[in-house]
């Protein structure tokens, strides 16, 4: 009995032989790229000493990590991780769906795609190049806003770059506008994608247009928004470096509000340049968000299997 | 009915417009700064409307085209054949992944979830490809490394696939007994045009923007891409003023100035700004064949 | 269940590959001595990094050509240059490292030089120094010494200025504009004083200090201490009795601050000073500010003038002292990579002793990149239609690649500059304490909590933009509690250690 059912397994197996074959070459590059790599992982935990090479080195256990949590420090870069990561995941998100449901609904062609190439400019430029230009708005001496903007409003200029009680939206608008055009392509698609029959239907019972996008089109791309929501809380603990540290003009007075993890280490390891402690932070980070998003996961399965990742 | 569209339609321009306004501007800035005069730059900050012109960054720009048209040269080489790679592995990793007749598809999808968490960062990637493979200082270093693949965009395409491709026009294809690949080639793929070109579009951003493998893996000036010659430069300034004392001041003095970076910035957008277009007409193409189709 | 172990299956493939690869790559960790003593017949390949500036190098393999030219017939070895961009010098010689590629040769960066000895990646090198490095010797003399750390010397210090005396930079035309005398500044009060009559006559928004480069404080390049490397724990007046102090929680560190609070209020200090990104030339070209605290040596004056295009003079406050870091800030090593220790070795001699090699690093090549002035010795200009721009080899390094004192004077510059940079070297003080390198290994987790306060506080402070009566108590709590007395603690230790061995001799 159990031989048959074996077996049987075995012919279902064998009759998907083509699929497997399919996904060869990109399990291939992902043995090699991502879980090759993940072997540095122990490098977290050793005291490297050139002389006896990497794997030589001698174990430390979790000395490399301390400095992670030694200082006072390990609160604020924490909290402030948490705090902008769920801001970017949650603004981010209804951004870009409103951005993208928005564009679908533009009937002139021509303008349509105009404002999609527009919006997704800002993209494209390097973070560094982004810091430049938030330094030509903000500037204390020759900025655009304190220049030109706040006098206008009869305000008197900010020195923005020591006041931290700003930088959160200052950040977080900086975010969005880098990449809300970007992530509403992936909605955008998945919009179009939408059987225009639904739609037909819904018309024909007199449905208004907020309703068809309430009822049609949010829950058709409800498993996109999932997925990147899941995705975002997997990375929730990596913050985007050249945010954080570029924008910011690595100001020491606005630490308080711009500190995150991955501005931390690299300061405390500038001097250093200990493979070990970066590689034990890198761990950390991922641990944690490993940890966050196999309950999210779990939550989003409980609801809808259809939509969780896995 | 009619009332209720023009309201839609002037409500989506309006906040549209005011959307494109704010992500153009600061572009218009980056390029009136390339074309500021250097002293203007400094002692009246940046500025839509500077009141003194120079095309001094683009005439320095000019006498170094030959490097500059192979970089040029790098970055298309390298955002073609990428692109092209990238859009074939990972669709043909994603589709049957979205299959849920197929055994061991959940394991799998974890596995592809699985390297969106944990990476071995930096130094064990950097062995793996030096060491096992030996891509440094070629073109494959600037292809193969981090970018080929990732797993967003296969899954991406696997709840694409999933939501949008009917199980019926599979299983139909099947009677009719058409194999596997067929079936991939000839109706998955032709139903698929909206998420391969979202896909291609943010793979050729990706390869296009990309400096990271070409500072890790490049070495050569003759192999170094467009991004990796504009980051060079930056991070050379950055370490130069970082570091200033009696020595290298020598050295700064000889770095481009503020408005030549502007001018750098602006050639490396500028192409991108130019093939857009084209690459978006199939895009929208792509997406509305899928919508008619679909 | 099945997908667990479907899971545990491909990680368990993945692992036996990783650990197949690592196993072979991992053979030739170890560096195998002998292998340099080969034949002499056989031509070795030695590789060579260095970082560089600018990626405009597009005739970088002609000149390493030209260089092999030299080393096969000298030493019966070829060299391959490894330049990496000066930016991400630290990360990628690490990845070197960690992936134990071929390198037998290397810059050394002073600052990282202990680091770098406490993780394994440099070897001693004194006996192959008296081996092969009799040029070496020669042209460092007693400074080779300062490069030594408890269990020998690990890199030679390049040959350039070894010493440095702190003092002020002023635009020209503004001091004779308000016939102020330079040589008659003296004290800060009288600066202060200079800086009021350029205020009071530019007016407005003019400020008169501006920083000495993107992210420099208006402190650190007047210094009347020994920093001991990081400025965490410093030696004040380069003696103390060699009793290390907390800098932050020193009178005159206060005093220090106080005054340029009282500068940045007045108007005196650029007010972007934290966060600027233009440098020091830039504003100069731009008509901003009148004065900057620098490090001087032989040649600034002339060096800044013609680097900005603006004239400038110099007044020196502080005069020239040596300490650890004014030596080792650059020098060369061998990395534990190689296997051509002895090869290495012989042509980091040639570097110190070999005037054309020097020249090629400098300069390039001959005829192509520069020609040799009529009538001139040492004295070299660009070819017809050629400029420092457009040149096919543009290495501004000269203080890097061995013995500069060696190299040609490019025209307009001071022909007779190595002689006097030679004085200038010999005649500095010595800080007690140079030849004493701090090696933080054992107080890691510390310091990197301590470098993160110190980058937090220090730009502000020192640029005046914050009120130092209330951000310094802050200060020196959050160094304390992020361990700075163990940091010192520990550096006292060494220090003891240091003077115990033999001190600086």
């Amino acid at each position: 009995m159990s031989a048959l059912t074996q077996s049987r397994k075995r012919m279902k197996i064998w009759r998907y032989w083509p699929l497997y074959l399919m996904m060869l070459p990109g399990l291939a590059y992902m043995v090699l790229n991502n879980y090759l790599p993940m072997f540095g992982l122990s490098i977290a935990f050793k005291d490297i000493d050139y002389r006896k090479g990497i794997w030589a080195s001698d174990w430390i256990g979790f000395r490399n990590f301390e400095f992670l949590f030694k200082t006072e420090d390990a609160f604020i870069i924490t909290r402030n991780t948490l705090l902008y990561n769920g801001a970017f995941i949650v603004l981010g998100l209804g951004i870009a769906v409103v951005i993208a449901i928005l564009l679908n609904e533009i009937r002139n062609k021509f303008a349509a795609r105009l404002y999609q190439s527009l919006i997704i400019l800002p993209f494209l430029i390097s973070i560094i190049l982004v810091s430049y230009l938030v330094y030509a708005m903000l500037s204390i001496d020759t900025g655009f806003v304190n220049k030109t903007l706040l006098p206008m409003l009869g305000i008197d200029s900010i020195s923005w770059y020591s006041e931290p009680k700003y930088w959160p939206y200052i950040l977080t608008f900086i975010h969005l506008w880098k990449g809300a055009g970007y992530s509403c392509i992936v909605f955008l698609a998945a919009i179009i994608g939408i059987d225009p029959e639904y739609y037909e239907a819904a018309r024909l019972d007199g449905a208004s247009k907020w309703m068809q996008i309430r009822t049609i089109t949010l829950p058709m791309i409800t498993p996109v928004i999932t997925m990147l929501a899941l995705l975002g809380v997997g990375r929730i603990f990596y913050s985007d470096f050249g945010l954080f540290y570029q924008v910011p003009m690595n100001s020491g007075a606005l630490y308080e509000t711009t500190n995150v993890i991955d501005t931390y280490v690299f300061r405390g390891l500038l001097q250093l340049g200990d493979v070990g402690m970066s590689s034990a932070a890198g761990f950390y980070q991922s641990i944690v968000g490993f940890i966050l998003v196999l309950g999210a996961n779990a939550i989003v399965r409980k609801f809808n299997k259809e939509n969780a990742l896995f | 009915m009619d009332k209720e569209n023009r309201a839609w339609q002037w409500a989506s321009h309006t906040i549209m417009i005011a959307l494109s306004l704010l992500c153009v501007l600061p572009f218009i800035l980056l390029f009136m700064a390339s074309i500021t005069d250097e002293k203007a730059i400094v002692s009246e900050g940046y500025s839509f409307f500077p009141t003194q012109f120079s095309f001094q960054a683009y005439k320095y720009l000019w006498m170094q085209a030959d490097q500059i048209l192979r970089a040029y040269g790098i970055t298309v080489i390298v955002t073609v054949i990428g692109t092209a790679c990238s859009l074939f592995i990972t669709s043909l990793l994603a589709y049957p992944l979205s299959r849920k007749d197929m055994p061991g598809g959940q394991a799998i999808a974890f596995i592809v979830f699985f390297t969106m968490l944990f990476n071995g960062g930096l130094v064990p990637t950097y062995m793996v490809y030096t060491q096992l493979l030996d891509v440094k200082n070629t073109l494959f270093a600037l292809i193969v490394p981090w970018l080929l693949m990732n797993g967003f965009n296969v899954l991406l395409m696997r709840t694409f696939f999933k939501t949008t491709i009917p199980v019926a026009v599979l299983e139909s294809a099947s009677i009719d007994g058409a194999g596997e690949f067929k079936t991939y080639f000839r109706i998955v793929m032709p139903l698929s045009l909206p998420i391969l070109a979202t896909v291609g579009m943010f793979q050729g951003l990706a390869y296009w923007n990309d400096w990271n493998n070409g500072l890790v893996f490049v070495t050569k000036p003759h192999l170094f891409s467009l991004q990796n010659m504009l980051n060079r430069i930056m991070s050379d300034i950055q370490f130069l003023s970082a570091n200033s004392n009696g020595s290298v001041s020598e050295s700064l003095s000889q770095m481009p100035s503020e408005t030549f970076r502007m001018a750098i910035a602006v050639i490396g957008v500028v192409p991108i700004l130019a093939a857009y277009p084209f690459f978006q007409k199939y895009f929208v193409k792509g997406m509305t064949i899928g919508a008619v189709k679909g | 269940m099945k997908k667990v172990r479907f899971t545990a299956l491909v990680m368990l493939l993945a692992c036996s590959m990783a650990l197949a690869a690592c196993g072979s790559s991992n053979g030739g960790t170890k560096n195998g001595g002998q292998a340099s003593n080969a034949p002499e017949s056989k031509i070795e390949e030695l590789t060579v990094a260095f970082p560089m500036v600018s990626s405009a190098q597009q005739d970088i393999q002609l000149v390493e050509d030209a260089v092999n030219k030299i080393t096969e017939q000298k030493i019966q070895a070829r060299v391959k240059f490894m330049p990496i961009s000066a930016g991400e010098w630290q990360q990628q010689t690490n990845l070197l490292f960690t992936s134990n590629e071929k390198l037998d040769l290397m810059f050394v960066n002073g600052s990282l030089y202990s680091g770098m000895v406490a993780k394994g990646q440099l070897i001693p090198i004194d006996e192959l120094i008296s081996k092969y490095g009799g040029g070496i010797t020669k042209a460092l003399g007693d400074y080779l010494q300062v490069a030594r750390l408890k269990d020998g010397i690990y890199a030679v210090p390049t040959i350039r200025d070894l010493a440095t005396s702190y003092g002020i930079t002023f635009r020209k035309d503004l001091a004779d504009k308000y016939s102020i005398d330079v040589s008659k500044l003296n004290t800060m009060e009288d600066i202060e004083h200079a800086f009021k009559t350029i205020k009071d006559g530019e007016g407005g928004d003019f400020t008169p200090l501006i920083p000495s480069g993107v992210g420099a404080t208006y402190l650190e390049n007047y210094l009347t201490y020994d920093r001991l490397g990081d400025g965490i724990g410093i030696l004040p007046d380069y003696d103390n009795g060699l009793k290390i102090v907390n800098l932050y929680e020193t009178d005159t560190y206060k005093e220090q601050l106080k005054r340029i609070r009282d500068w940045y209020l007045k108007g005196y200090i650029m007010k972007d000073s934290a966060t600027n990104k233009l440098s020091t030339f830039e504003l100069l070209r731009g008509g901003k500010g009148f004065a900057y605290f620098a490090a001087l040596k032989p040649g600034f004056e002339e060096q800044e003038s013609q680097a900005s295009g603006v004239q400038v003079v110099t007044k020196e406050l502080l005069s020239p002292i040596a300490t650890t870091s004014t030596v080792t800030g650059a020098m060369w090593g061998i990395p534990v990579n190689t296997k051509l220790e002895g090869k290495a070795m012989e042509f980091l001699n040639l570097m110190y002793e070999d005037k054309d090699i020097i020249n090629l690093f400098d300069w390039g090549i001959e005829g192509k990149h520069y020609v040799k002035v009529p009538g001139e010795d040492n004295v070299i200009d660009y070819p017809e239609g050629v400029t420092a721009q457009t040149t096919g080899y543009n290495m501004p390094l000269g203080w890097l690649f061995g013995n500069q004192f060696l190299s040609y004077v490019m025209k307009g510059k001071d022909a007779d500059i190595w002689n006097k940079m030679d004085a200038f070297n010999k005649n500095a003080a010595h800080s007690k304490a140079l030849g004493f390198s701090f090696d933080a290994a054992p107080v890691k987790t510390e310091y990197a909590a301590v470098t993160n306060v110190i980058t937090q506080y220090k730009l502000a402070l020192e640029t005046g933009s914050v009120d130092p009566d209330k951000v310094l108590p802050d200060f020196i709590n959050k160094l304390k509690s992020a361990g700075i007395d163990k940091i010192i603690q520990e550096k006292q230790k060494q220090l003891d250690a240091w003077v115990q061995a033999g001190g600086s001799k």
